[in-house]
């Protein structure tokens, strides 16, 4: 049986890899048409190796280096993943609106709300972001492309097997389990120490999965540091960085700091899982994983928030017919949550017993970090106050992003006194704070990307009225969800558990209802973003919120202009149209340049 | 792109190579952490084979049996240091050998064969 | 060259960070009066370091981009964010705005040479 099962493995392998020196070969030779590609004869310039045209269907996705379809694959990557993980915790949802344990068993539970966790933070969340920063900062910051687009292209492809290995667990396969350590994976319970059923390969394979997801990271950061310090259009000089841009590169430094701590951690428990180190087993190794973990994971809160902040910093004024308020304090609170981030970790660790001192300490870093979040915000009412404001969809999910994120903020700033810590720690209240925080502001901000910037890359628009119901249904079941675990979480809940006691029903109830709305307004918001891609308004207008009436107009715009006043087709949907330029469209080219001078 | 409007969307970019560096990090760490020599071969393949490839695209390196051969030598050392050493991960080591010197064999093979056809392109 | 690059409103901007510099200050300054756990070497130190090494080194990036901005400012022409490439987008600075217009005037002209031979 072993033999056997080596032996298809080894066919299984062969087959796989001469399949693949096959299409390389085919590849290759539809590469060596164009002049340069091929043979030992390049050794020239930088830009000319590659082949000059991209292939067509599904080849091209797969093989493609350009910075937008990189950014369009990594969307849509992010959004399978949060539909995946908004289902997996719509079970689980459904599940607690009864005390005891009725529709799934308390260890698939434990499983979904894993898998719930990794999959929104790692899966979701830096990818969403991850597809506008790849799609729109070379446009902002005027470079042809990102600074090195292969490397781009491996840090995309290195994602869909990490969500395979995460969420391997739920595959059928043999003797296989999901994961239950909670996504912060602590220590003994991740070692697979004890009696539990956590030394499964499932364990591992998630572990290998998030290693990867953080190697993926990693390598888009370096990216974008490259992109924004060397690339810049010689006109984008610091003072004229827009303010997306910088909060990409903040998080791009943060992420460059805080996941090869995370890669080295997870090694380092696979090793005491797989090959019998003792990092995490001797004494105060449990304390270690902790300190490791958030080092890592504290930074990582704000890799996530910050560039939906610069997102919604860079659309909120769009609709409120003004520049944004303060903009250097933006850029400069951005900054400052960068380099504070790294010095308030252990406030997660409150409840653990660490001295006195140090909880001190770290206490006073995480008021002092409350500072430039506070300030955004007033920026960013400001901004609106006394505006023109339109309340178009992306508009209201940046107003909506404002609102939740004052509720989770305060709601931060209260547990990172040790005090009301200690009452608090391990309740729902904190679950009810970050999801303020990751839904209510990160995934908004996404939503507001996703429709202000969906004439760009679809071409088309959005049905209007959909969007302000999935606004609205989102903005109700977000705030009826999280709101109830606030409350829960205030009356001692603890987090976590898949039955509790009977007193808590009627909250869990409305939290349940909550996720629900939030269920309808996300499916209305697949049914909106599928079908107005495929069949909404075409957009003829290279400015459809009318950015220049205000002078608002960023430079992701004009060059959208550009391109519709080229009629070079983008090439995603239509394959037929490589046109080269039409004459009629450049005449019009030329008549608007001629306008603008 | 200001002196181009529209090219940066004719003149496209692609590459084969990423996709297969991607899929040869995680199975070959899939082979070695569960001990499958199989995976471990075919992945430690696939993604020299790709790094090779991808260098070569690039321009970083001119000569593919260089940038075989210097690979296969960094695999051979890191297969010897887990074969022979006090680490005794034998059989991985034997894995991550054996994909050194079919690593080397296949550069030494298309060195021979295959680049010469292509040049008569 | 330090007081030329900050001038009033370089050091007005930084304010928003020397808010929580203050803060992590004021803490030094409390733990070093009330210090109801004592003092012990090891622990204390940590306990100080938490809190400079943030402050030095959040001082230090402050400075370092407030001085990259602020020259950038002093050198270049100033757009509003993320429309220095937008085609008739006025420089910030009226009084540097003849100068831009000159500077801008080639760009431009370039795309619509561009255009023609694409054409």
């Amino acid at each position: 049986m072993e033999v056997n099962g080596q032996l298809a493995l080894t066919v299984l392998m062969g087959v796989f890899l001469i399949a693949v020196a096959a299409w390389l070969a085919r590849v290759e030779d539809w590469r060596s048409y164009t002049p340069l590609a091929g043979g030992g004869t390049v050794g020239g310039t930088a830009e000319q190796y590659v082949s000059e045209e991209k292939p067509s269907g599904v080849i091209r996705w797969l093989t493609t280096v350009d910075h937008k379809d990189i950014g369009m694959l990594y969307g849509a990557y992010a959004l399978i993943a949060f539909a995946v993980g908004g289902l997996m915790v719509v079970l689980m949802r459904i599940e607690l609106a009864d005390p005891s344990m009725t529709l799934i068993s308390n260890t698939f539970y434990n499983s979904l709300l894993t898998s719930h966790g990794i999959t929104m933070l790692f899966l979701f969340g830096t990818p969403i972001i991850a597809a506008f920063s790849n799609y729109f900062i070379p446009l902002l910051i005027g470079a042809d492309d990102m600074a090195f687009p292969r490397i781009n292209a491996i840090a995309f492809w290195l994602l869909p097997p990490a969500a395979l290995l995460i969420w391997a667990g739920f595959f059928p396969i043999p003797d296989v389990i999901p994961a239950q350590t909670a996504w912060t994976m602590y220590t003994p319970l991740s070692a697979g120490v004890g009696s539990g059923n956590q030394v499964n390969a499932g364990v591992d394979l998630m572990l290998l999965g998030l290693h990867l997801s953080g190697v993926s990271a990693t390598m888009g950061a370096i990216n974008f540091i490259a992109t924004i310090f060397t690339e810049r259009d010689e006109k984008v000089s610091w003072a004229n960085l827009d303010i997306f841009s910088w909060t990409i590169l903040t998080q791009s430094g943060l992420i460059l700091f805080a996941f090869p701590l995370l890669g080295s951690a997870i090694a380092m428990l696979l090793l005491d899982r797989n090959f019998g180190t003792m990092f995490f087993s001797v004494d105060g190794g449990a304390i270690l994983w902790q300190h490791l973990f958030w080092f890592f994971g504290h930074p990582e809160v704000y890799i996530l928030v910050l560039p939906p902040m610069g997102i919604v910093s860079l659309v909120l004024p769009r609709f409120a017919g003004r520049r944004l308020f303060g903009f250097k304090f933006v850029v400069y609170s951005t900054l400052a949550i960068g380099v504070l981030s790294f010095g308030v970790w252990a406030h997660h660790m409150f409840a653990t017993g660490i001295d006195p001192r140090l909880r001190a300490s770290f206490m006073a870093v995480s008021l002092a970090i409350a500072i430039p979040s506070a300030v955004k915000t007033f920026n960013w009412i400001t901004t609106m106050w006394n505006g023109k404001i339109r309340l178009t969809t992306p508009m209201l999910f940046c107003i909506g992003f404002v609102s939740n994120f004052i509720i989770g903020g305060v709601t931060g700033v209260f547990l990172a006194s040790i005090p009301v810590d200690l009452v608090l720690h391990d309740t729902y209240y904190v679950v009810g704070h970050f999801h303020y925080i990751v839904m209510g502001a990160i995934a908004f901000a996404g939503f507001a990307g996703l429709y202000y910037w969906f004439p760009i890359y679809t071409g088309r628009m959005y049905q209007v009225t959909l969007g302000k119901w999935h606004f609205w249904l989102s903005m109700v079941g977000t705030n009826l969800t999280f709101f109830a675990m606030i409350l829960l979480g205030y009356g001692g809940m603890p987090r976590r558990y898949a039955t509790y006691l009977p007193q808590f029903a009627t909250l869990h109830q409305v939290a349940t209802v909550g996720a629900l709305i939030l269920l309808v307004g996300q499916i209305i918001f697949v049914w909106n973003f599928a079908q107005s891609w495929l069949e909404g308004r075409e957009v003829e207008d290279g400015d459809p919120w009318d950015l220049a009436d205000d002078d608002l107009t960023t430079a992701e715009w004009t060059w959208f202009e550009r391109k519709l006043e080229t009629a070079v087709t983008d090439g995603g949907e239509d394959e037929t149209e490589l046109a080269t330029d039409g004459g009629q469209a450049v005449d019009d080219a030329d008549a608007d340049s001629a306008d603008d001078a | 792109m200001d002196e181009a409007p529209g090219l940066s969307d004719q003149y496209r970019t692609a590459s084969p190579w990423p996709v297969f560096i991607a899929l040869g990090i995680p199975i070959s760490e899939l082979g070695l952490l569960f001990d499958l020599f199989p995976l471990a071969v075919g992945g430690l393949l696939l993604f020299g084979g790709s790094v090779v490839g991808i260098l070569k695209e690039s321009g970083y390196v001119t000569s593919t049996i260089r940038a075989v051969t210097a690979l296969a030598v960094i695999f051979l050392a890191f297969g010897a240091w887990l074969a022979f050493t006090d680490i005794a991960l034998v059989t991985r080591g034997y894995a991550v050998i054996a994909a050194a010197i079919l690593l080397a064999v296949g550069g030494v093979v298309f060195e021979l064969f295959v680049r010469e056809q292509r040049q008569t392109f | 060259m330090a007081t030329k690059t900050f001038d009033k409103d370089t050091i007005l901007d930084l304010t928003v960070n020397m808010v929580p510099l203050a803060i992590i200050l004021f803490f030094v300054v409390a733990f070093t009066f009330v210090n109801p756990f004592g003092f012990e070497s090891l622990t204390s130190g940590l306990q100080y370091t938490l809190l400079i090494a943030p402050f030095v080194l959040l001082a230090a990036l402050t400075y370092l981009s407030g001085k990259a901005i602020a020259g950038s400012e002093k050198e270049g022409t100033v757009y509003a964010p993320g429309q220095a490439t937008v085609p008739g987008a006025k420089p910030l600075h009226e009084e540097e705005g003849e100068e831009a217009a000159e500077l801008e005037e080639s760009p431009d002209d370039d795309t619509v040479e561009a255009a023609d031979e694409t054409a």
